[in-house]
C-alpha cells in the first residue's frame, strides 16, 4: 500500500510545539508524533511513504531517514509514482483517527493522556510499576517518590528523592527531576532538566522553555537551576545508536 | 522603578524588568522607603517583562522584612510570562498575586 503523508509543520493553535523543530517531531509519548504515525501506517499495511512537510520537508526527511526502521520506504514530497494513493494528513494519528492532535493546547495534552496506556502497553521495556504508572528501562526512582497514575515516564529519567509525578503526567526520556520537584497535569520533554523544588502543572517543560498549557504562555526560563537542558554526557552508546541506527544497513 | 505612598501602602511601579542588573537597587530602594506607616508593599509587575532568580530574591527579602514588621507584600497584575516563573518556583503561594 502507498501513503502520500502530508505533515503539518505548524499550526495556529499551538505555535509553541514548532518553535524548536518541526511540529510533527515535537515530543509525543515516548517518540515523536511523526514515528507514532509511521508506525500506525505501517501496521496498516503501507509500504511505500511521500512524505510532504512543506519548507521543512527536508528537516523531517532527516528525522526518519529511509524509514527502514518501521519497514517502509520513504520518499521525498514527489507524488508522481502514487497515483491513486491513500492520503494521510497528520492531524491525528492512524492508531486514533477521531483524536485530534493540534487544536490547542489542552487538546494535544489530552490526546497524550488519552492514549498513553495503549502506547505504554507497546513500547518495549516499559513496565507498570503499579496500576496506570508506567516506567521506561534505565529510569531510577527515589524510594520516596510519590507517583500516581496516569503517569508516563521514560528510558533513562532520573526522579529524586520527595519528588511528586503525576497524575497525568508524561516525563520524556532522558529528563531528570530534581530532589522535591512537582510535575502534576504536565509533560517534561525529552532531555529535560527540572531544578529542585520547581513545580509545573498544566505545563509543558522542554528545555528551558515553559509552557502553560490552558493560556499558551511561553516563557524561557533564564535561570538553568530552575529549568534547563539536563547536559548530556560526553559518550554515550544510546546516543549514537540514536543517531546511526537510521543509517545502518540492519535488514 | 517609582515609589511612592498611598495611606499605610508603598507602592512601586515602573518595572521594565527584575533581574540581576536592578535587583539589589529594587530591593534596597523599597526597603528604604518602608517607613513605620507603611503595612503592605504593593509591587506593580503589569509592565515587568522579565524575572529571574536575583529579582525573585530580592521580592522574598522584602517580604521577609514586611513580615518581620507584621504588614504584607502584594504582587500586581504579573504578565503571563512573570506568572509562570512565579509558579515554577511555587512563590505564588508566599506572595499574594492579585490580578486588577
Amino acid at each position: 500500500m502507498k501513503v502520500i503523508l502530508q505533515c503539518p509543520v505548524a499550526v495556529v493553535g499551538v505555535p509553541a510545539l514548532s518553535r524548536k523543530r518541526p511540529l510533527v517531531l515535537s515530543p509525543f509519548l515516548g517518540q515523536t508524533a511523526l514515528a507514532h504515525t509511521l508506525s500506525g501506517l505501517s501496521g496498516e499495511g503501507a509500504k511505500q511513504i511521500c512524505l510532504q512537510a512543506g519548507e521543512r520537508t527536508a528537516e523531517v526527511l532527516r528525522a526518519v531517514g529511509a524509514g527502514e526502521v518501521w519497514g517502509l520506504k520513504i520518499t521525498g514530497p514527489d507524488e508522481r509514482d502514487f497515483a491513486g494513493a491513500r492520503r494521510f494528513i497528520l492531524d491525528s494519528l492512524p492508531q486514533a483517527p477521531d483524536l485530534a492532535l493540534w487544536t490547542s493546547y489542552p487538546v494535544w495534552f489530552d490526546a497524550q493522556m488519552a492514549l498513553l496506556e495503549r502506547m505504554a502497553r507497546q513500547r518495549v521495556g516499559m513496565r507498570e510499576l503499579r496500576p496506570g504508572v508506567f516506567v521506561g528501562l534505565r529510569t531510577r526512582l527515589a524510594p520516596d517518590a510519590r507517583l500516581t497514575g496516569p503517569l508516563w515516564i521514560g528510558d533513562n529519567v532520573f526522579i529524586g528523592p520527595g519528588s511528586v509525578v503525576g497524575p497525568q503526567a508524561v516525563v520524556e526520556d532522558d529528563s531528570y527531576l530534581d530532589d522535591g520537584s512537582e510535575v502534576v497535569e504536565s509533560i517534561v520533554g525529552p532531555g529535560t532538566y527540572a531544578g529542585s523544588f520547581t513545580e509545573l502543572r498544566r505545563s509543558f517543560a522542554w528545555g528551558r522553555d515553559l509552557l502553560q498549557l490552558d493560556t499558551g504562555s511561553l516563557t524561557e526560563v533564564q535561570d538553568r537551576f530552575l529549568l534547563s537542558e539536563a547536559a548530556a554526557p560526553k559518550f554515550s552508546l544510546t546516543r549514537l545508536w540514536k543517531q546511526w541506527r537510521h543509517r545502518l544497513p540492519i535488514p | 522603578m517609582k515609589l511612592h505612598h498611598s495611606p499605610g501602602v508603598l507602592v512601586v511601579t515602573g518595572l521594565q524588568e527584575l533581574n540581576a542588573t536592578n535587583a539589589a537597587s529594587v530591593r534596597d530602594g523599597v526597603r528604604g522607603a518602608v517607613t513605620s506607616e507603611v503595612t503592605g508593599v504593593d509591587i506593580d509587575l503589569s509592565k515587568t517583562r522579565f524575572v529571574d532568580s536575583s529579582g525573585l530574591g530580592a521580592l522574598i527579602s522584602i517580604h521577609k522584612l514586611m513580615l518581620a514588621r507584621g504588614g504584607h507584600v502584594r504582587v500586581l497584575n504579573p504578565i503571563h510570562a512573570v506568572e509562570q516563573v512565579f509558579e515554577v518556583t511555587r512563590l505564588n503561594r508566599l506572595f499574594e498575586v492579585v490580578k486588577i
